[in-house]
């Protein structure tokens, strides 16, 4: 029965995100409106060169990696960050760090009702209206496990660089400039903005040694495939293991011995 | 109550702008931080245009240096926005804790009151970046640079910047009706983003709805037509400065009303 202190918090955070549902219809058009710039963009970027594949990836696969990518940031974005900047001044963090659970777990869970609800509002609306504008263009097969697999490896690397960022904010008192390069940085190399495919030789050798990738082109490249064998899949999963275990020991430890630099102004 | 001519606010403005200043000084950490990631930004930006334009030479008839041209210009045309209207981030916070009470007892307009407190200096990052992109397409173009084509920009940037001030204010000013409105100015601030790329890449609907109901094409395609390609311009273009007037002042007013509608929430 451990688990239930951590689905506790699930639920209440299912139920807080349900509260503002109007929020929830602006981010549904948002992502329609996004969707909608991104078919007509590389539409016609792909008819100006002529249509075919271009690096190996054709228009679907573009579209359907890059709206995915973009659902994906949707679920995966917990605004950890924010979150711990926000408790930090505000001293909040204080009463966080009294509970009976590692801090780390605790904003894990209590953000986890968010992924329930993003699933359903953004996730699977956008999936679905990608397989229709696609006409089926998505293999559904063994990979979708394989996918989801990788998806779940995807948020604890995702979780985990987000905490280590969250806790250099506990020296720089800077919110907004730490999470803003945090983002950009994530966004670009993880290939979330452009295909990794498409990028130069030279800087995707460097990409492909930073933990970036992992997060959604890892994914995406699983999903586009039909059928894999797991010999094809499991090189990609591992590295993706690899990382998140790392991560996540390397995320516990510094924010142990960062512990001690606190100061809250205040109670 | 005798109305204020503009020699007036000006003085407040440059007033209130000074202990703005100050204030953020003693952030000196937090304003570097903050300037260091706006760079990033648009850095990356730039990066992942560049990458685009490897893979594909022109998209829809522009070539790398015209889209570059109008990135360029759509930088510039959102900077005064960044820079000068930056605390419609806090107005949601501000009318859900009842501090918004405080601006409504100054003998000046609300509105410039309200947006004068808060000078986003790290916009400033993006204003060098915007005029460094746009003058190296310029050169790579081989535009003249004549004093007419000089004025046209400097006519037509101004007009264009009046667009996103609209989007945004009015963004702002739903959080006097809807609770939690950060998705909807969120929305808004993604709008930047889709500004750059010529309206002639979508469909005729899309066509119709971004040109007149979501006007982000007259952050950059119409106004930047102008010096762009002065042979081939539409009256949108012609007109596009008025376009950006009335959008604004349309914004203002919805601002001003829901100002008006604010109760405060008592403390």
């Amino acid at each position: 029965m451990k688990l239930r202190k951590y689905f506790a918090l699930t639920r209440a955070g299912i139920i807080e995100s349900l509260h503002f549902k109007l929020g929830m219809f602006v981010m549904v058009i948002g992502n329609l409106l996004y969707l909608i710039l991104v078919y007509f963009l590389w539409r016609s970027i792909y008819a100006s060169a002529g249509g075919g594949s271009v690096n190996g990836m054709t228009f679907t696969d573009t579209l359907i990696y890059l709206v995915l990518a973009t659902a994906l940031f949707n679920f995966m974005e917990m605004y950890t960050v924010w979150e711990i900047g926000r408790n930090i001044q505000s001293g909040k963090i204080v009463l966080d760090l009294l509970k009976p659970m590692s801090y780390r777990r605790y904003l894990f869970w209590s953000y986890s009702g968010g992924f329930v609800t993003q699933f359903f509002a953004t996730f699977l609306p956008t999936f679905i209206a990608v397989t229709v504008l696609t006409h089926g263009a998505v293999p559904l097969g063994i990979n979708l496990l394989w996918f989801a697999l990788s998806v779940v490896l995807a948020v604890m690397i995702n979780y985990s660089i987000d905490f280590i960022v969250g806790t250099i904010c506990l020296f720089t008192e800077s919110i907004w400039g730490i999470n803003i390069m945090k983002q950009v940085i994530v966004l670009l190399l993880s290939g979330a903005t452009i295909p990794l495919a498409f990028f130069p030789d030279s800087l995707r050798k460097i990409v492909d040694c930073l933990p970036f990738q992992s997060i959604y082109n890892a994914p995406l490249t699983i999903l586009l495939q039909a059928d894999p064998t797991p010999a094809e899949v499991l090189p990609t999963v591992a590295v993706q293991l690899l990382w998140a275990v790392g991560l996540t020991v390397v995320s516990s430890l510094f924010w142990k011995c960062s512990l001690r630099q606190i100061t809250v102004n205040g109670g | 109550m005798k109305r204020k001519g503009f020699r007036f606010y000006l003085r407040i403005y440059f007033k209130i702008l000074a202990q703005d200043l100050k204030s953020k000084m003693s952030y000196r950490a937090d304003f570097i931080i903050s300037t260091v990631g706006m760079i990033f930004t648009n850095i990356a930006g730039f990066v992942s245009f560049w990458i685009m334009f490897r893979n594909f030479p022109s998209i829809s008839g522009y070539s790398y240096h015209e889209m570059l041209f109008l990135y360029g210009f759509s930088l510039l045309s959102v900077t005064p926005t960044q820079c000068m209207l930056d605390n419609n981030w806090n107005l949601r916070q501000q009318v859900y804790s009842g501090d918004f009470i405080k601006y409504c007892f100054r003998p000046i307009n609300l509105f410039f009151y309200y947006e004068s407190e808060i000078f986003d200096a790290k916009g400033l990052g993006q204003l060098a970046f915007g005029i460094g992109t746009l003058v190296y397409a310029w050169a790579k173009l081989g535009l003249a640079v004549t004093p007419l084509a000089v004025l046209k920009l400097l006519v037509f940037l101004a007009g264009a910047s009046f667009v996103m001030a609209a989007l945004q204010t009015a963004a702002a000013a739903s959080c006097f009706w809807i609770e939690n409105s950060f998705y909807v100015l969120d929305l808004a601030f993604r709008f930047r983003d889709y500004a750059k790329y010529p309206i002639t890449i979508f469909s005729p609907v899309f066509r119709f709805i971004f040109t007149y109901i979501i006007p982000i094409a007259f952050i950059a395609y119409y106004p930047g037509m102008m010096v762009l390609r002065p042979s081939e311009v539409s009256l949108l273009s012609w007109l596009s400065p008025l376009i950006g007037a009335v959008f604004f002042y349309l914004a203002y007013r919805f601002w001003m009303y829901g100002a008006s509608k604010f109760n405060s929430t008592g403390s």
